[in-house]
């Protein structure tokens, strides 16, 4: 993923004027500090703090149903994150405070302490795990094709999509692996109804999204798409929060243990895709 | 479209206008509050851009450089999720509010200064002759002048500044734009609700356009 640290830099880059050298050398510094340098605030572990505070706070997207999203009807989030936040945090002996943040801004902002965990899909891999310990992953998915519904040709890998045009999430782990890829021409969306409509007006040849979501797209949308094959290796899904915090590590592991073994956690999955997705296929 | 059509957009958008209501509520608190942030740090900033000393021009100097140089996204990103790493810490709203209001300052402070240099120098001139000092002939005489000259370039900083509020998303307030998204994303809408959230923007700034032009008639008043 292009992560929002580097498209700021190369921001600053781009708009720094070569007579004002030092300046742009002190923006550098100052985007670098915002990049999440910092060092964590706390010497205490979060297990305390949280337990301490009585409130886990939760960053979540708000705009990625099913799995996290507000709900027109009542204005509360709901989906599937939303329930795995209340029921871990029910576990842990605490509320939940959820704050709605971009993705493009969402793992800065636990570098910055804004918020304890976050729980809105974030796939898990080694880059990532570089900055910020996960829990255990919670959820698995597949990147899954999506094509219009009279597509005559068949992609059943990404490697059959070269010189096609791909839509894909900005900053999304399907756009690395689409871009991994060469010769497909990869096309980045802010939001997935965007992708969805180009892709049902003829922009595009195919769309790569998590294949929960693509049922549920499919689901909704009037368009004429239909579901294509599914590509590429499982996707682990995982709760990202601040490195050395051993005891909250392993509290949050055993709460994800607890609910998976007492099958509430297969109830929530059953309950908002039908199957059970919180175990490794 | 036919009837049918009209009936689901109808719909559609009782559903997303509570939402998308209150989203604006908050445009609207970012819009006003850094609109007077950004005027309070605009007139002082110009007035020390055309002061005769070096050392007090040079950083307002540098200060309007790096506002205008920098995106306004990137400022905000720095002023939220950077300085607490310095140990200063804002809540959104505070760092919404300031950065806006900083950068927007910068921008006024130039159309300021423009028409503070366009009121003419006979002005100083007559006023000195008449006994009145910088400071009286900057208050009373020039200000007055160059604020005619200045509230049309102005008004469009405020109200590019209300629509730049929509970078405030970046710090987790949900705004006009943000609430937008959210409809968009769970009823796959993009062009209707980014049509009535366009609508409610030029509302806004219609609302805007009006106060500027009583400002104007306001200033106008000695050369009608």
């Amino acid at each position: 993923m292009q992560t929002p640290e580097l498209s700021i830099v190369s921001a600053i880059k781009a708009g720094r004027r070569p007579a004002l050298r030092t300046l742009g050398a002190a923006l550098l510094v100052a985007a670098g500090l915002a990049a999440g340098w910092a060092p964590a605030a706390s010497a205490a572990d979060l297990l305390a703090t949280v337990k301490a505070r009585g409130t886990l706070k939760v960053a979540l997207e708000g705009t990625y149903p099913p799995f996290n999203y507000k709900d027109q009807k009542t204005g509360q989030l709901a989906g599937y994150d939303v329930d795995v936040a209340r029921l871990l945090a029910a576990r842990l002996g605490l509320k939940v405070e959820f704050v709605s943040s971009e993705w493009a801004s969402i793992l800065a902002g636990l570098s910055a302490n804004k918020y304890d965990v976050i729980i809105s899909q974030v796939g898990i891999n080694p880059k990532r795990e570089q900055a910020f310990d996960f829990s255990t992953p919670y959820i698995y998915s597949m990147p899954q094709l999506i094509v219009r519904k009279d597509e005559k040709a068949v992609y059943a890998s990404l490697a059959d999509l070269k010189g096609k045009k791909l839509g894909v999430g900005q900053g999304s782990v399907y756009e690395q692996q689409a871009k991994a890829v060469p010769g497909i021409d990869v096309r980045s969306y802010a939001a997935a109804p965007d992708t969805m409509s180009d892709l049902a007006s003829g922009r595009l040849d195919a769309a790569l999204n998590d294949s929960l979501m693509s049922a549920y797209l499919l689901k909704i949308s009037k368009l004429p798409i239909k579901a294509g094959a599914q590509v590429g290796a499982v996707e682990r899904m995982g709760i990202p929060f601040h490195k050395g915090n051993p005891e909250f590590k392993a509290a949050l592991n055993k709460a994800l243990a607890d609910v998976a073994a007492d099958g509430s956690l297969k109830a929530i999955s059953i309950k908002w895709f039908g199957t059970d997705v919180s175990k490794a296929p | 479209m036919d009837w049918q059509g009209v009936l689901e957009l109808r719909a559609l958008l009782a559903e997303a206008a509570p939402v998308m209501l209150r989203g604006a509520g908050y445009t609207v608190i970012f819009a006003l509050a850094s609109m007077l942030g950004g005027l309070l740090i605009g007139f002082p900033v110009a007035v020390l851009r055309i002061l005769p000393y070096r050392l007090l021009r040079w950083p307002a100097t540098v200060y309007v450089s790096l506002m205008r140089g920098t995106p306004l996204l990137v400022q905000m990103f720095v002023i939220y999720y950077g300085l607490p790493s310095v140990g200063i810490e804002f809540t959104p709203v505070t760092a919404g509010i300031l950065a806006l209001s900083l950068n927007a300052g910068a921008f006024l402070s130039e159309s300021l200064r423009g028409a503070i240099g366009a009121v003419s120098k006979g002005q100083w001139s007559a006023s000195y002759s008449l006994g009145l000092g910088y400071w009286t002939t900057l208050r009373h005489v020039v200000l007055p002048q160059a604020l005619r000259i200045a509230v049309p370039a102005m008004s469009n900083t405020l109200i590019s500044l209300i629509k730049d509020t929509s970078l405030v998303s970046v710090i987790t307030m949900t705004e006009l734009m943000l609430s937008t998204k959210e409809v968009i994303a769970t009823t796959f809408r993009p062009l209707p609700l980014y049509l009535a959230a366009a609508l409610i923007y030029w509302a806004l700034s219609l609302l805007f356009e009006a106060l500027q032009r009583r400002a104007e008639q306001r200033l106008n008043r000695a050369h009608r």
